[in-house]
């Protein structure tokens, strides 16, 4: 009862987050000076007509939000025009039909670049976590249970440097020995694998994979190490863990069955608020090693200016990491039998 | 369960909180290394045009010739891309990082800090707001929203400093909101509300003071990830062109040719500033969240202290005593300090059937006792002396797996505060149920929730309970689950270490009630952990009163309260109020019980003792033995049959 | 300014507190009630000691709250000297504040780390703006330092309470309280947390309180044994109500409540020879969030009858300064 309480308030809030990062999509791109296709529309040099050709592609003849009266005191937008004209209401209808855009660069629907790339971020994002989380937690385990021994200062300090190596730093200095190691530097597969069987086409792109992982991996491994640590030398100074001593268990048995999985809670929370911050890991390591995903994506739209592509990168990214911290809020819930609303 | 080592009875001079936070400091090396670093890099940022060879952004020449030329004596570091010396752009670049961390960290904590006072402090709708601001920012990444806004807007320094500053606060202030609440909730608000104190007075005097700390530490690691932010944005093209920072230096020569030519010194370089500064930071954060939150520096599963003095002695004539301490000695192991001598020379036998009474005040070393009965001892503790025969084995000399034989099958202990000592997140059932297959391998799997449900009946548990978690029980009924747990395997021995403290009269009641029909019903043997004496009178065949670690009276329990001889034990009895006498004035005893790691030279009763002479202030009494078995550790006793 | 010693001090009637139990959530319209403290009359008289008994859960320590103005009563009125002071504001609670002082359980929790005692006992005499210049408000620290024990005082100002030890803390909090010479000290479970050795002398002190200043002691307690050498009255609660309340004597000596009889009959006596039968009541003081219809500790009494479980028993007068609320007490 309680559980499925907490469940449903969950997945309400980030259903309203996700229209809270919608919205704010919207207005940052129109409120913000930076557009071009915006600014290029005060530009005094273009004639009157260009101007309305710019107007009009990208749809800023339109009114931005409609005025309502009663949610809107201080009277912006224009109350004479149909609601359902609005720019506003033209994002969100396309939003719903999945359309994001056009982007300035390609001239391509911005649906259409960013799709595969989605699936190619959380590819690298999936395997990175999950290696870092299993080896972060693995040294975390064994710093906490030789607590005050060399092994367990060696895995601090290495954790401490790495928690503080910069992520793209980090990258340019693996491409470099990678390239030196004849490792694949660059994308995400060879081009001209297409034709090549299966297996063997994602052989190679577990080569390509191979560095963007393991930044991904020295980054976030030292993080869930120092949680993992810091959280089991907590469990193993409980007054349980003595009783379990008492009980004639081996300290095998003790960590298995009584530490562990009191100890993981803590690190599930951490992987849940950590997901926004592994983003910007993910962003620069696509960008060093030309990864094609939605974090390369941001990257050259900034370069390049491409506002649309920009604003749908930050859009399918925010989306993302609200329902992975969804998932990974749930799982708590499900771990820890002492969750009820508050 | 705790072992008290101290009951803080310090005499120190007055010190400030600076000088007590900073001698906390001192011990932290982490913290020391990082603060050392920083230092270094701010010097280096306030004193970069004494320290650069060369002016800011100026090209030695430009000529292709001067592009990424390796490092020389005429550029230590080699030059970059733009022809430039790299080591003075990277001493300038110190000054830009510093800055956007500094600032933009002063604007997430002030930020974080005052959302997180108001929402934790004043409550209600605001804080229904702010909270749940704070929990939809928290979830959108927050460094593409930046590259974003960053990317709209003009990518001046200014510019970077507010946009990483004001995303920045959301972790502040759930920390700051935390910590408030929980400062908010403590009795010393409540009573400064009582004295009248306004909102505001309690506000700056009593939880401003306790949360700055937090915020120190936030704001530590906020300046590192605002450095880490601006980096990124720089590395991605969106630095301050009129500041060259060290992501911008990377970003220079990472996307002009620097790999492709080797110049792996334009690389390496600006990383190294970012590492050394982030680096720092994150030492300082965490040498400064070792001194807030001092962690216990052992844990359960530790390797005790091999046992030293292993001599055999010799065990107990009689048939029927089942367990035989024999002049134990327990030492806490402090490095660099004496000793603390938490048991000295305490000798004690139970026999079959008995209940034993084992009474003390706090810090007496009465739970270590009990822990080293079984091998429980924290990592510090080691026996120095003595032995524990149960049937005659002697259970000191045991190794781990021998004793863990004996553990719980022969021998179970019924903690004080069951809350803690059962795993919060497994069943109560699950948890007894462990205890019997552990040492019943060959039980029938089928058979074991049948035994489960058994075992909750005979102390009066519903077997539907079962299946809960400890948190769903009530105080008496988690003790109850804890004698069930301890019942799981048959021992012959029980150890009840508090097992009433903390629990009203009425269920303290129950629960002495249920221990002495139990024991009864099956034959266990006990030892009754207590301080208070009112408990063990009705129930113990003998009582065992310690002081200071050491024996101050051991005899049968009717000598004890009615024929003590010790004066402990007479100002303890004294010190009992006495309902068939009411209105009589209560004697207490003055004083406090002595620190076990600065105890008096003679008798370490001798400070509080009303009977005090000479010889008991240079002399430790030993334990003379009067008729009847009773053991006095006093001088007074001495002689007197 | 002397004033009957007999006058009503302190008054109550049919005070009333209920907290919402669990949060308001859109789907339940009827949020259920904690009924903490159900209709609590009860008077103090001037330097009286009166204790309040029950098991945890009875609402002795919300009533002690409330008396304080620190928590806001749902209904009933509270009298002190004849005037209504059951909804103040703030500052007009603030005269009241120095009259009424409170003692808590935990004295390591109940005091600030991270002031020193002098700043302690001092705190009061700033929020109310007493003594002309430093120099008096130091006399006044260190008078109440020594009144409670803590000589020689100007050992102790300069220490943290980190510094201190139980009884000492115990202390500092009962001269942080007398700084303001109050009239009545409420005092929670002030020994509960200390060692046996230590518990007598703070209650001592408190005795002795009452004698040197005149001040009325509300002591608030789950063990009733520790009352009876030093209050004047005692109120056991249960549930939420008063079941039995008269002088110490009528209480100890005559108790006409089977709960009062039980409670009485667990008090731990420290000698074998007076082993004695005991009133082991069953399981534990219900939830106050479903109080049991009729006579509320029916389902635990053990000489409950058919009627108990349908009329809930008025407070019957026993004799003029002893009163209970059972079904089977003599008419």
């Amino acid at each position: 009862m309680n559980r499925t309480r907490a469940v449903l308030r969950k997945t309400a809030w980030s259903f309203f987050t996700i229209v809270f990062v919608v919205v704010l999509n919207f207005f940052l791109f129109r409120v913000l000076p930076g557009d071009p296709a915006r600014a290029g529309i005060r530009d005094p040099r273009l004639n009157k007509d260009a101007i309305e050709v710019i107007r009009v592609r990208f749809g800023l003849d339109k009114p931005i939000i409609n005025c309502f009266d009663s949610l809107n005191p201080v009277k912006v937008g224009n109350c004479a025009v149909n609601p359902l004209e609005t720019q506003f209401f033209i994002y969100a209808k396309n939003l719903i039909q999945g359309e994001l855009g056009i982007s300035y660069h390609a001239n391509r629907p911005v649906v259409d670049i960013l799709g595969e790339r989605l699936w190619n971020t959380i590819l690298l994002i999936g395997v990175g976590q999950i290696l870092s989380i299993i080896l972060g937690a693995a040294f975390g385990v064994f710093a906490a249970w030789k607590a005050r021994t060399s092994l367990e200062y060696t895995a601090v300090g290495i954790s401490l440097v790495a928690w503080s190596l910069p992520t793209f730093w980090l990258a340019i200095l693996l491409l470099f020995w990678g390239s030196t190691m004849g490792l694949p530097v660059a994308g995400k597969a060879t081009p001209g694998m297409s034709s090549l069987p299966l297996l063997q086409q994602w052989g190679d792109i577990a080569k390509h994979m191979l560095l963007p992982t393991l930044t991904y991996t020295i980054i976030y491994m030292g993080e869930y190490t120092l949680i993992m640590r810091s959280s089991l030398l907590d469990v193993l100074s409980e007054d349980y863990i003595l009783s379990a001593r008492a009980k004639g268990l081996n300290t095998v048995q003790i960590l298995r069955d009584h530490a562990l999985k009191n100890a993981m809670l803590p690190l599930v929370t951490v992987i849940a608020i950590n997901l926004g911050f592994t983003v910007a890991g993910v962003i620069q390591i696509e960008s060093v090693f030309s990864w094609p995903g939605l974090g390369s994506a941001i990257y050259e739209a900034v370069i390049r200016r491409d506002f649309p592509v920009l604003q749908g990168a930050f859009l399918l990214i925010a989306i993302t990491v609200i329902l992975a911290n969804l998932l990974a809020d749930l799982t708590y819930t499900y771990l820890d039998p002492r969750v009820t609303v508050d | 369960m705790q072992t008290t080592l101290q009951s803080s009875t310090t005499f120190s001079r007055p010190e400030s909180g600076f000088t007590v936070f900073w001698r906390a400091f001192r011990k932290s090396r982490t913290g020391l290394v990082g603060l050392i670093m920083l230092a270094i890099a701010i010097f280096v940022a306030l004193f970069a045009p004494a320290i650069a060879p060369y002016e800011n952004a100026a090209a030695t020449s430009v000529g292709i010739a001067d592009i990424y030329q390796p490092p020389s004596a005429a550029h230590i570091l080699g030059t970059d891309d733009a022809g430039q010396d790299v080591f003075t752009n990277f001493i300038f670049g110190a000054r830009v990082s510093l800055t956007v961390g500094f600032f933009a960290a002063f604007i997430s904590i002030f930020i974080g800090g005052i959302f997180g006072l108001v929402a934790g402090f004043f409550g209600g709708r605001w804080e229904t707001f702010l909270m749940r601001l704070t929990d939809v920012m928290l979830v959108i990444p927050d460094l593409p929203l930046t590259v974003v806004i960053v990317a709209l807007t003009k990518p001046s320094l200014m510019n970077i400093i507010f946009v990483i500053g004001i995303l920045g606060w959301t972790t502040t202030a759930r920390v700051v909101r935390s910590q408030t609440l929980a400062v908010k909730s403590r009795k010393f608000v409540l009573r400064a509300r009582a004295i009248g104190a306004g909102r505001l007075h309690i506000l700056t005097r009593h939880v401003l003071p306790l949360v700055m700390p937090i915020l120190v530490v936030q704001a530590v690691l906020a300046i590192s990830l605002a450095i880490l932010n601006e980096s990124t944005l720089s590395f991605i093209g969106l630095g301050d062109p009129t500041a060259p920072s060290w992501g911008q230096m990377l970003n220079f020569a990472f996307g002009r040719g620097a790999m492709s030519v080797g110049a792996w010194w334009a690389l390496v370089v600006p990383g190294f500033g970012i590492v050394w500064v982030v680096l720092s930071l994150t030492l300082l954060g965490q040498g400064l969240e070792q001194v807030l939150n001092p962690r216990l520096d052992t844990h359960h599963l530790m390797p005790g202290r091999p046992k030293v003095g292993t001599e055999a002695q010799a065990a107990h004539p009689a048939r029927d005593i089942i367990l035989d301490v024999r002049n134990i000695s327990i030492h806490y192991i402090n490095e660099g300090k004496p000793p603390a001598r938490a048991v000295e020379n305490v000798s004690l036998s139970l026999r079959e059937g008995d209940l034993l009474g084992l009474v003390g005040e706090s810090g007496c070393g009465k739970t270590t006792l009990m822990l080293s009965l079984l091998n429980l001892l924290p990592a510090a503790g080691q026996v120095v002396n003595g032995n524990v025969y149960y049937k005659g084995r002697d259970l000191t000399a045991m190794n781990e797996d021998e004793i863990n034989n004996i553990r719980w099958s022969r021998i179970s202990i019924i903690f004080q505060g069951a809350m803690n000592a059962l795993n919060p997140v497994r069943t109560v059932g699950d948890q007894i149920a462990e205890a019997i297959l552990k040492h019943n391998p060959a039980f029938p799997k089928n058979k074991v929730p049948e035994r489960v449900a058994e075992l909750l009946d005979l102390v009066g548990i519903a077997s539907a309970h079962s299946d809960h978690f400890p948190h769903q029980y009530s105080g008496g009924m988690r003790q109850r689950a804890m004698i069930a747990m301890a019942l799981a395997c048959n021992p012959d021995v029980v150890i009840a270490d508090e097992p009433t403290t903390a629990l009203d009269v009425m269920i303290q009641a129950q629960i002495l009630e249920l221990l002495d029909e139990l024991r009864k019903k099956l034959g266990l043997s006990v030892i009754f952990v207590t301080h208070d004496l009112g408990v063990v009178a009705e129930l113990c065949d003998r009582v065992l009163v310690m002081y200071g670690g050491v024996t101050a009276e051991y005899a049968g329990v009717d000598t004890i309260y009615n024929e003590p001889k010790h004066p402990y034990t007479q100002e303890l009895l004294k010190a009992f109020p006495d309902l068939t006498k009411p209105k009589k004035k209560l004697s207490s005893i003055p004083g406090y019980p002595p620190r076990l790691d600065d105890l008096p030279a003679g008798c370490r009763f001798a400070p509080r003792c009303p009977a005090v002479f000479d010889r008991c202030q240079m002399e430790e009494p030993g334990l003379h033995v009067l008729k009847n078995d009773h053991h006095v550790g006093c001088h007074l006793a001495e002689g007197s049959k | 300014m002397k004033k009957p010693a007999n006058a009503k001090f302190l008054e109550t009637r049919g005070l009333k507190k209920y907290f919402d139990a669990g949060k308001r959530w859109i789907f339940s319209p009827n949020i259920k009630k904690v009924h903490a403290v159900d209709g609590v009359s009860l008077t103090l008289r001037r330097s009286e000691v009166l204790a309040l008994v029950g098991e945890s859960g009875c609402g002795k320590t919300t009533l002690g709250l409330m008396l304080m103005g620190l928590e806001e009563p749902t209904d009933g009125t509270i009298f002190f000297e004849g005037r209504d002071i059951t909804h103040l504001a703030d500052h007009e609670r603030k005269d009241l504040r120095r009259k009424i002082q409170m003692v808590f359980q935990d004295p390591y929790e109940s005091l600030n780390p991270t002031q020193t005692v002098k700043e302690i006992i001092s705190e009061p005499l700033h929020v109310h703006n007493i003594g002309e210049s430093q120099q008096e408000r130091d006399e006044r620290v260190i008078k109440a330092l020594e009144d409670a024990g803590l000589k020689p005082a100007d050992t102790y100002l300069t220490r943290f309470p980190h510094e201190l030890s139980g009884g000492q803390r115990q202390r500092v909090v009962i001269a942080a309280a007398l700084v303001l010479e109050p009239e009545i000290i409420v005092a929670d479970e002030p020994v509960s947390m200390l060692d046996v050795s230590i518990r007598a002398e703070v209650i001592n002190l408190l005795a002795e309180l009452r004698i040197s200043r005149q001040i009325a002691v509300i002591f608030i307690t789950h063990d009733l044994g520790s009352v009876g050498f030093f209050a004047d009255r005692v109120a056991v609660m249960y549930l939420g109500r008063i079941v039995e309340i008269g002088t110490m004597l009528d209480v100890l000596e005559r108790p006409q409540h089977p709960y009062t009889k039980a409670l009485l009959s667990v008090i731990p006596v420290p000698n074998p020879r007076l082993r004695h039968e005991r009133i082991i009541l069953k399981g534990e003081t219900p939830n106050p969030v479903e109080i049991p219809p009729g006579c509320r500790f029916h389902p635990r009494c053990p000489v409950a009858f058919d009627a108990c479980r349908l009329s809930d028993p008025p407070m019957t007068t026993v004799s003029k300064t002893h009163q209970a609320a059972c079904l089977l007490m003599p008419k």
